[in-house]
């Protein structure tokens, strides 16, 4: 039952809990030094670390 | 306009697939060992779930103020949306089995048959705990993937509607059960929850860490665009180094 509850939060593979946990400490650390593009295209990089992530549990199977 | 229809629409679909699951688990226990039984579990954990949402929807999501919210909510967005994109694309691409809950129905009876039934007049533990770990484990991703969405600007009510749509159509295919089960494309439809939930949670992750998306909410739908042409690659090159 926890493994199964494991899996249903986390996934099956660490790779999208870890790609999530680094786009989320990337775009905390980006939001603290607040460069100015960052409020206007700091989403972009948030989008290419979803798909960074995406594409790594794919190779990582 | 967008987040209200993407959110209604994202609702239903992954509450009416998740349904879907959690009722091919219970037909499962009510054909094998007795609707009765299958019912009683349901019910247990249903009443299980409905503590569960009442707990993480009105006491801890309210509580937290606007934008640590969004970041919470766009990262467990993310986590369910890019797993079911994950598998959306491996299924598509011919590297994992399609997704079916009639499969999954007529595995838990094969399950099921083998388990020793009770003694007459007892009641059926084995049973009950099979159709309520089902609904638990299914039911627990709809009362979080709706409290999820739910947070969002538009409130709680499309990603309700929605799961009310959901909740509708799944009772529907339980009464006439089979045939439109097996003829549902679940496999591309798990693929599009994905796109909406993964759209919705770096749209919320973003607004949480202060940024302004162009276009405003029309964002979600440049988003799903993004996710779709970058997964419909990886389902290519998959399918190509897929064994013949």
């Amino acid at each position: 039952m926890i493994a199964q509850l494991r899996k249903l939060v986390l996934g099956e593979t660490w790779t999208l809990p870890l790609g999530v946990a680094i786009t989320l400490l990337a775009g905390l650390a980006l939001d603290a030094a607040g460069p100015d593009w960052w409020h206007r295209a700091g989403g972009f990089i948030l989008l290419g670390g979803a798909l960074a992530t995406l594409a790594a549990s794919l190779r990582r199977r | 306009m967008t987040a209200f229809f993407l959110t209604l629409a994202g609702a239903a679909l992954a509450v009416g697939l998740e349904l879907l699951e959690a009722l091919a688990i219970v037909l499962a226990v009510a054909a094998e060992r007795g609707r009765r039984d299958a019912l009683i579990g349901a019910a247990g954990a249903v009443a299980l779930l409905a503590l569960v949402g009442f707990v993480v929807g009105p006491v801890v999501l309210a509580r937290i103020p606007l934008e640590p919210l969004q970041v919470v909510i766009g990262v467990a967005l993310l986590l369910f949306g890019l797993e079911w994109l994950r598998k959306g694309v491996l299924r598509l691409a011919g590297r994992r089995a399609p997704s079916s809950a009639l499969a999954e129905y007529l595995e838990e009876r094969e399950v099921l048959h083998a388990l020793d039934p009770p003694p007459p007049g007892r009641p059926d533990w084995p049973a009950r705990i099979v159709a309520g770990k089902g609904v638990l484990l299914e039911g627990l991703e709809v009362v979080l993937i709706v409290a999820a969405l739910g947070a969002g600007e538009e409130g709680l009510a499309p990603a309700l509607a929605g799961a009310a749509v959901a909740v509708v159509a799944v009772i529907a295919i339980g009464i006439v059960v089979h045939r439109p089960l097996a003829r549902l494309p679940e496999s591309h439809l798990k693929y599009a929850v994905g796109v909406v939930l993964s759209a919705f949670g770096v749209f919320f992750l973003a607004e949480g860490l202060g940024v302004e998306w162009p276009g405003g909410d029309a964002a979600l739908l440049y988003l799903a665009a993004a996710l779709v042409a970058a997964s419909q690659l990886q389902v290519t090159g998959l399918a190509r180094e897929a064994p013949a």
